[in-house]
């Protein structure tokens, strides 16, 4: 579970603007601040999975459902997670080998299920690619982060003398995210991991807006990556 | 909040004058709802093992310039113009997928060649976040294609679908979503071509006559 709160001193200029009526709200509000919550469900079919020195990782996004897509910048953010840090792994973006395995891996002509690589393996020019971009693993990753609730308003007007905002809103964001790891040297899958985030975001307004904002797919990257890291370990090999 | 100018005269009845105009504008170019964008595509090179056949491919007038127009309540002059795209895409792909591809100027004129494609835009539909009530700007393509002889006799005939979509996001404007979801699209397109023409029955008997059947562009 993460918080994240805005420092109190740096919000003297609000308060005096605000009143002394709004500004026991505020500070509550600014107390409870904004939060979010991750969930993480592991599943594992192989007990290793191992990776050599060289071998690499591909993290993709599935897109083939009709109520969702999975976002380009989540997928980039894992995979940018992934290659950094003490264990850092090698992994190749996803525009980067999508583009590199072009048609084999569009929405419509990847394999969805792993034995169905086998499939690609008998051909020649795809195994070949797959053979020096060292690919050992396939991550794919199916979800999305969505406003589930939101209420309150904050309007705003600007006069000849100048402007301002009022009111208070408030959203709930839900990010629901679930990766595949595909082992490509054996075709088989190694497991699953399932990431849940929920956030409320609050966004109180006294002439002047203050977001306070749940990064609730950022958490969720955050957290899925962290598992993903723990699932695979580096051999020296 | 500053007192309101009761008189309206001076200085500043002239800058709300102005603010007002440009306030207006920013609001009539908000609800406006043409349209005008020329797609810029962005398909890689297929990874493919060539046919041992040389290709003829005629692009006709109306692929070249092919413009998507509509002029209705909803959607109020729209112009999309995708012609150049169509070709690049057929471009990129061909000589992937053949030993040697050649443009030719007419359908029938296709002597030097194996046989000569000729790929011609049936449909393009667009919807808007606002019209599905969806977070995605929606792009499809229909192509009719076309499989002649050097002679002009037709080998095959089939259809080809693309289908692409993109997320709205912050500060994505509609003429951005809308180019990225036909650029998606023209991509999905030119993937089911490319692995679907092997099997186009049709094409698979004339593949096999021409290359004894040992072979297929994957």
């Amino acid at each position: 579970m993460t918080a994240r709160m805005i420092d109190a001193s740096k919000m003297k200029w609000l308060f005096r603007g605000a009143g002394a009526a709004s500004a026991p709200l505020l500070a509550l509000l600014l107390l409870a601040g904004c939060k979010s919550a991750t969930v993480i469900n592991e599943h594992r079919e192989a007990e290793t999975t191992t990776l050599s020195g060289d071998e690499t990782i591909v993290v993709l996004g599935r897109r083939h459902s009709v109520s969702h897509e999975t976002e380009e910048d989540f997928i980039s953010c894992v995979g940018r997670t992934l290659g950094q840090g003490q264990s850092e792994l090698n992994v190749i973006p996803e525009k980067t080998f999508v583009d590199t395995m072009y048609p084999y891996f569009e929405t419509s002509t990847a394999p969805m299920d792993v034995r169905n690589l086998d499939k690609l393996m008998q051909i020649p020019a795809i195994a070949a690619k797959f053979e020096g971009l060292k690919v050992r693993y396939f991550v794919w990753i199916d979800g999305a982060t969505e406003r589930t609730d939101s209420t309150g308003s904050v309007a705003c007007a600007v006069g000849p003398g100048g402007g301002g905002c009022f009111g208070f809103a408030y959203w709930e964001d839900e990010a629901n995210y679930e990766a595949s790891i595909w082992d490509f040297r054996d075709l088989s899958l190694s497991g699953k991991i399932n990431a849940e985030t929920k956030g409320t975001s609050f966004m109180p307004a006294v002439i002047i807006p203050i977001p306070m904002l749940a990064r609730v797919q950022a958490n969720a990257c955050k957290s899925l990556s962290n598992q993903l890291r723990n699932f695979f370990s580096v051999s020296a090999g | 909040m500053a007192t309101p100018n009761k008189t309206g005269a001076g200085p500043c009845g002239a800058v709300c004058k102005r603010l007002c105009f440009i306030g207006l504008a920013l609001l009539a170019a908000a609800c406006q709802q043409s349209m005008s964008i020329k797609v810029a595509s962005e398909v890689p090179v297929p990874l493919m093992t060539q046919l041992p056949l040389s290709l003829g491919v005629f692009y006709d007038e109306r692929l070249r310039n092919y413009v998507y127009e509509e002029d209705s309540d909803e959607r109020s002059d729209w112009n999309i113009d995708s012609g150049a795209s169509h070709v690049a895409l057929f471009a990129r792909i061909l000589p992937a997928m053949f030993r040697e591809v050649t443009e030719v100027a007419g359908a029938p004129t296709g002597a030097g060649v194996d046989a000569v494609l000729i790929p011609k835009v049936a449909e393009m539909q667009f919807a808007l976040p606002q019209e599905t009530k969806t977070d995605f700007y929606e792009a499809w393509i229909k192509y009719e294609m076309t499989l002649q002889d050097p002679q002009g006799e037709r080998i095959a005939a089939w259809l080809v679908t693309g289908y692409g979509k993109s997320s709205t996001e912050f500060m994505k404007s509609r003429d951005k979503g809308l180019n990225a979801a036909v650029n998606q699209a023209l991509r999905d397109a030119g993937a089911r071509f490319a692995l679907g023409f092997p099997r186009v029955a049709a094409v698979k008997t004339w593949l096999a006559d021409q290359t004894g059947g040992g072979s297929s562009p994957q």
